[in-house]
């Protein structure tokens, strides 16, 4: 709808523009051609007329006009003759005065050709003594405008009046063109509320009528295509997520069960150490696959956004410390031990965050340090603020080389790779990692640690 | 500190699968548990409640004529509840919680750490009548609010004393400065970090003989606190 106002609008302001400039050109050519063709003030006929006169020479044997007036009368091909004041009779003309032409005039002869025409030839006047000079240019070559009379005021507001017809002929073509246009936008406004629509997965109906319902029925076409598409994609992830949560499910209870009695074998003193021993990798193994179907699950949830993610003002600097506090009340060897970076003063980061993922995250990555330095390691956390706020987990263990960084920073793992693997890939704890910040709008980056081992970052924004 | 009495509490233990029930009341017995019911539907679990009087039950959430929540809802009694289930998603969790179920366990899960969170829910709802604690250099009584160095019994204040509580449910293990503001200060307990770091060497002058070199109230550096009880 906003496109369809902009639209409307930049046509409008066109439209205005457009009108402007032509009737600024208009007025320009108009005044470039009055000016073009209106006679140069010397040429212009009164001018002539009363230079003529002012050339005549009063003699005893009549008028005598000078030689250079009278050759350029004659170019011209222009007729004069003079009138005597008390006579009233033409007492000198040139040669070339039609025979048609009258000899005498009344007072009110006089008048008419000094604003009009004689016998249908333009005439001026000039004066000389004793008399007038009237000049006869030929037919048709000039108009004269020989009735004009308005009303005073008018010709004093003109300029207003100008403008006011100007503003009004300007808003009646805009009026004209809106009205056309929203007759015409009228059935492109649910087009385009259908393409926004389109554009963001919503079922689109448009009705199929008027001048552009070949576009309506694609665009319909169009959506039903789409949302079918995207059933079917929603149906496949739903049915791979849930087939990795039933799976998970079902595997549980015999896990447990495997679980229960190694871990019974274990502490049974019937057994040789051997055996216990063998027992105990039971154990181990049976949580390493415990480990790997929440995992599995979580992952695949978070992947198809399935993982209900519930956010609140938390505070982060209590969260990740009490998550370093459990892992060191667990830690009863000592193997691990956890240094506390985070400066002292900071003791407060409120973010909104899902609690449960960010320790998901946190314990991920502390649990990772553990799992990769089986002989023990010192594991690093701190927190800091910036522009964002980092979380910073990192150990002095083996570590990894640039390759295997580069790798862990760029390439997909197979869960979220659209190409088939054969190659072995990190496990799904980094992964897990990367979804959480995603989902927080957050990123992850790993490096080598200062400590000579590994190091990740999970940078959320404040 | 002694635990043994709460092994002659009643287990009542509801779940479908016959191995399952096996399983779970053969690692019981081993920790030494002797008043075990099993139940395996709902119908049977009310039937059996009545007469046994379980002073704690371990109930499955699915179960072939019902759930485990409904069941919770019907018991008589308020006797705690743990559910051990296969259902590992958050919101059954929450809605178990929300019930009032005083633990969640997930399948699979290791025998210790079910022992673990029966001993801790056992512990929480039976306490024994008026237990010492004994430390390095003093002995606390908390149904007194007191402490007992040298003969001589020394008032706790009451922030002193929720932060020892807080500490002995913890006792041997790091408690953090956010829990134990929280634990004094309630739901907002940011801002008291100085106001903690007062009322623990006050808590020291108390408890420790020397108080300047703690051995049962230690810091753990940007962490927070850990409280050493004796024979623990």
């Amino acid at each position: 709808m906003n496109n369809l106002l902009k639209l409307i609008r930049r046509f409008t302001g066109i439209l205005l523009l457009s009108v402007v400039l032509l009737l600024f050109v208009n007025f320009a050519v108009l005044a470039f051609l009055i000016v073009w063709q209106s006679p140069s003030s010397s040429d212009s006929p009164y001018n002539v007329a009363i230079q003529t006169g002012k050339g005549f020479q009063a003699s005893e044997n009549g008028y005598i006009l000078q030689e250079d007036i009278s050759t350029s009368l004659k170019e011209k091909n222009v007729w004069a003759f003079v009138i005597d004041n008390d006579t009233l009779q033409v007492v000198w003309k040139t040669e070339n005065v039609p025979n048609t032409i009258p000899l005498s005039y009344s007072l009110s002869d006089i008048a008419d050709l000094s604003v009009g025409y004689l016998n249908g030839y333009p005439t001026y006047t000039g004066k000389t003594e004793n008399g007038i000079v009237v000049l006869g240019y030929p037919k048709d070559s000039y108009w004269k405008h020989t009735r004009a009379s308005w009303n005073y005021s008018l010709i004093a507001r003109l300029p207003q009046i100008i403008f006011i017809v100007l503003a009004v002929n300007i808003a009646v073509i805009l009026l004209i063109y809106v009205t056309a246009n929203v007759k015409f936008l009228k059935p492109v406004k649910p087009i385009t509320k259908g393409i926004q629509d389109l554009s963001i997965g919503e079922p689109v109906y448009i009705p199929e009528k008027g001048l552009l319902s070949d576009i309506s029925s694609n665009i319909n076409r169009t959506s039903d295509i789409l949302q079918e598409q995207r059933q079917q994609l929603k149906k496949k992830e739903t049915a791979r997520a849930n087939w990795i949560a039933g799976v998970s499910h079902d595997i549980r209870t015999p896990l447990s069960m495997i679980m229960g009695y190694a871990s019974q074998l274990v502490d049974d003193v019937n057994l040789s150490d051997a055996e216990q021993q063998k027992a105990s990798v039971i154990v181990q193994q049976s949580e390493r696959i415990r480990n790997l179907i929440n995992d599995l699950n979580l992952a695949s949830k978070l992947e198809y956004n399935m993982q209900p993610i519930h956010t609140r003002q938390i505070n982060l600097i209590s969260v990740v410390r009490q998550i370093v506090v459990d892992f060191i009340n667990l830690d009863i060897k000592g193997d691990y031990p956890i240094e506390w970076l985070t400066a002292d003063n900071l003791n407060v980061c409120m973010l909104n965050a899902d609690k449960d993922l960010i320790k998901r995250a946190v314990s991920n990555l502390i649990q990772n340090s553990i799992n990769h330095n089986e002989k023990g390691c010192t594991i690093y956390v701190l927190i800091k603020i910036d522009d964002c706020c980092h979380i910073v987990i990192s150990d002095n263990g083996i570590g990894a080389t640039d390759e295997e960084v580069e790798k862990l920073n760029n390439s997909p793992h197979y869960m979220v790779c659209d190409e088939s693997t054969s190659e072995q890939r990190h496990g799904l704890g980094l992964l897990i990692v990367k979804q959480i910040a995603a989902a927080h709008n957050g990123k992850v980056t790993i490096s080598h640690s200062e400590y000579g081992g590994f190091e990740v970052v999970i940078c959320l924004p404040i | 500190m002694n635990d043994d009495y709460l092994l002659n509490k009643r287990i009542l233990l509801v779940d479908d699968e016959q191995e399952l029930l096996d399983m779970v009341v053969s690692i019981l017995k081993e920790a030494g548990f002797c008043q075990i019911a099993t139940a395996k539907t709902v119908k049977d679990a009310i039937d059996l409640a009545d007469e046994f009087q379980p002073e704690l039950a371990i109930l499955d959430v699915m179960l072939p004529d019902g759930d485990g929540f409904s069941l919770m809802e019907k018991r008589k009694g308020g006797y705690p509840v743990l559910f051990l289930t296969a259902c590992g998603e958050d919101d059954d969790k929450f809605k178990g919680f929300g019930l009032g179920a005083d633990d969640y366990v997930v399948k699979p899960f290791l025998p210790k750490e079910l022992l673990f969170r029966i001993m801790a829910i056992l512990r929480r709802s039976y306490k024994e009548e008026n237990p010492l604690v004994k430390l390095h250099d003093s002995e606390i009584d908390f149904s007194r609010a007191e402490v007992i160095k040298n003969g001589e019994h020394i008032p706790l204040t009451a922030k002193e004393h929720d932060l020892l509580s807080a500490l002995y449910r913890n006792a041997g293990r790091i408690v953090t400065i956010d829990a134990l503001c929280e634990a004094a200060w309630g739901d907002n307990p940011f801002g008291y970090e100085n106001s903690l770091m007062a009322h623990i060497r006050r808590i020291r002058e108390k408890i420790e003989l020397n108080p300047s070199q703690p051995v049962s109230l230690v810091t753990i550096k940007g962490l927070g606190y850990k409280l050493i009880v004796w024979g623990r």
